[in-house]
């Protein structure tokens, strides 16, 4: 899990910092690698209901074992272990981008209106972002899942964007504080720009390069924490994701006689968010942004 | 420094507000708080057929979807939790019996939640125990290792390793080490038990693997860091000078002072696991408080889920609270900050 101990986050974007012998830059293989698996499972979990998969129960028989008519075996239901994953990957990937985009934009509005205008809304947002990271991550999610009726695709998504909020907004607000010092704020302050104009002009667009950078890794932080809500059995009622199916897989028997069940989304899973984390971690080192909140 | 202390007491003491609030508006705030309160399986009151029972109207021939037991039932669960205050007395008396250490009774099982808190709590502490001397074990001689010829061949390869684990989610780690130790070799037992303290203790040694693990990857990125930027200081190069031995100076001359860092998220970690252990605790059947809260929150037991949230996340602030101080003292740049 993440330390949620963010206690500074330092921009570094300082031009005249520049070492004289500066490398030129670059994402290297990897990083590309990372994205080529990204936007594959990202194509495949769009394009799903146009694909010959589903969750029918009548596709094979039950537990069988990986085979090539199907390639991750079936599990206790004589479902598709593979038709599983992909339909898997479109709850989880769903979840994660929705959690993330709405982190950054409650969180990120919150950051930079408290890093921009300090004083008391600093304060008050401060203790807001503050007061969210006092819960442990899954004890908040499990809090604000049960406050819902049922649990949806909706709710599990607006419940990990919840627990974005903080994180993304520590950020958010540190890299303001950087930016709202620099000359250009400065100058547009200076010929009578209204607040509204230099937050949007001037600050969103800086402040956005080093968010980006923990969106990817925050995707991955909110895909497993919708894993560990389905393990918790609060996940999409009747819905398909990834920890939805390993949980069905961890189960003691289907463990011993037919454990593909749980290690194929497992292995789909582990790749996928290394490759969030690798791919977040190397655009953080190309733009020079020191530390993460998550 | 006390000046300090104060501060981070006050800011503590708002966020105790602040988590109770949220803990207790999540249950309550709602336009028929009854309904959170009441398990599966009960009917409403929503006729107000109780009241008609009550004043011996109707009887149970003509309930019409609500029968006598489910009115005494709902009748109990109103008065033990006041449920007809309005929010803000109810806020008032729940948090004045949590501070008098009243936590309350389950609306399901009818035990003092007190005391459950008090069986489950700890195995949980247990298991978070076993879980940071793991982490610590294989952190601090991987980071001595690692950073020893930093950015070398070992380095290299423990970078990409601990990159790995922080990539597995624990639930996953636990389902594998659960199907190859627990199935495959049949070395630990799959779920907990507790038949003396040797079978306890080997119960909890997956479950703690699998937290721990991941811990020991990012305690040693930590240790690494720090080490790597101490092993230049002078009094290192002096040491060498001297012709000490290198394992002299690992050990002895810079690890004390590179602890600085893990010390810290060492701590935040342990507030963070007394409440980060709910998915583990889930699958390996650990009686612990994360498996008991999830439940309660399943079987519909309000007090509890309150109870369990505001203790734990209590604990998480105060253990940062602590952390901080221990921060302060030891470095004494933060003090006069």
């Amino acid at each position: 899990m993440s330390d949620m101990d963010a206690e500074t986050t330092i921009v570094g974007a300082d031009v005249d910092e520049m070492p004289d012998d500066a490398v030129e830059k670059e994402l290297g293989i990897g990083f590309w690698v990372c994205i080529g698996w990204l936007a594959t499972i990202g194509l495949v979990a769009l394009l799903a209901p146009w694909l010959p998969v589903t969750s029918d129960g009548a596709q094979g028989g039950p537990r069988e074992a990986p085979s090539m008519s199907h390639w991750f075996g079936t599990d206790a239901n004589g479902r598709s272990v593979f038709d599983l994953t992909i339909l898997g990957a479109r709850t989880s990937l769903a979840v994660g981008l929705f959690a993330i985009i709405f982190g950054m934009v409650v969180g990120g509005s919150l950051g930079i209106v408290a890093g921009y205008f300090k004083g008391k809304v600093d304060a008050v947002i401060g203790f807001i972002f503050f007061s969210l990271l006092s819960f442990p991550q899954l004890v908040l999610a499990l809090l604000i899942v049960n406050a819902f009726d049922q649990v949806s695709l909706f709710t599990v998504a607006i419940t990990l964007g919840i627990l974005a909020v903080a994180p993304v907004g520590r950020l958010a607000r540190a890299a303001t504080l950087v930016f709202a010092e620099r000359e250009f704020v400065l100058a547009a302050k200076v010929i009578g720009a209204k607040h509204f104009r230099i937050i949007i002009r001037e600050l969103l667009p800086n402040v956005l390069i080093p968010m980006a950078a923990l969106g990817l890794l925050g995707m991955g932080v909110a895909i497993v924490a919708e894993g560990g809500l389905a393990f918790l059995g609060l996940s999409v009622d009747g819905g398909e994701s990834w920890g939805i199916t390993i949980n069905d897989g961890r189960q003691s028997r289907d463990l011993q006689e037919n454990p593909w069940v749980a290690m194929f989304p497992i292995g789909v899973m582990f790749l996928t968010i290394l490759s969030l984390n690798f791919a977040g971690d190397r655009v953080r080192e190309y733009f020079d942004v020191r530390e993460t909140a998550f | 420094m006390r000046q300090l202390i104060l501060q981070r007491l006050a800011l503590l003491i708002l966020v105790m507000f602040a988590v109770t609030i949220a803990t207790f508006a999540s249950i309550n705030l709602s336009d028929t708080p009854l309904k959170n309160f009441i398990a599966a399986g009960a009917e409403l009151d929503t006729n107000g057929h109780c009241d008609a029972i009550r004043a011996g109207e109707m009887d149970d021939t003509q309930q019409l979807g609500q029968n006598v037991g489910d009115c005494e039932y709902i009748d109990r669960i109103k008065a033990e939790n006041n449920l007809d205050d309005d929010i803000f007395t109810r806020y008032g008396s729940w948090l004045g019996d949590i501070a008098s250490g009243d936590l309350g009774t389950s609306t399901t099982s009818r035990l003092e939640v007190s005391s459950i808190l008090k069986d489950r709590l700890p195995i949980t502490i247990r298991l978070v125990v076993m879980t940071q001397i793991i982490a610590i074990g294989v952190a601090v001689p991987w980071g001595l290792a690692a950073a020893y010829r930093a950015n070398r061949g070992f380095d290299r390869v423990s970078t990409f390793a601990s990159f790995g684990l922080l990539s597995i989610p624990n639930f996953a780690l636990a389902v594998i080490l659960l199907y190859i130790f627990g199935i495959r070799l049949q070395w630990f037992p799959t779920r907990y038990s507790n038949n003396g303290w040797y079978d306890e203790l080997k119960s909890l040694f997956i479950p703690a693997i699998t937290l721990g693990v991941g811990l020991s990857a990012t305690y040693q990125r930590l240790l690494r860091t720090d080490l790597i930027t101490t092993l230049q200081d002078d009094f290192v190069h002096m040491a060498r000078a001297k012709g000490m031995p290198d394992r002299h100076i690992m050990y002895r001359h810079a690890l004390r002072p590179s602890m600085f860092s893990l010390v810290t998220v060492f701590g935040v970690n342990t507030g963070a696991l007394l409440g980060g252990t709910l998915v583990i605790e889930t699958i390996f059947s650990i009686p612990g408080v994360g498996r008991e809260l999830v439940e309660a929150v399943i079987r519909t037991d309000p007090p509890v889920v309150m109870a369990f949230v505001a203790v734990i996340a209590a604990g998480f602030v105060i253990i940062n609270f602590l952390v901080d101080l221990l921060y302060g003292w030891l470095d004494p740049r933060v003090r006069s900050s």
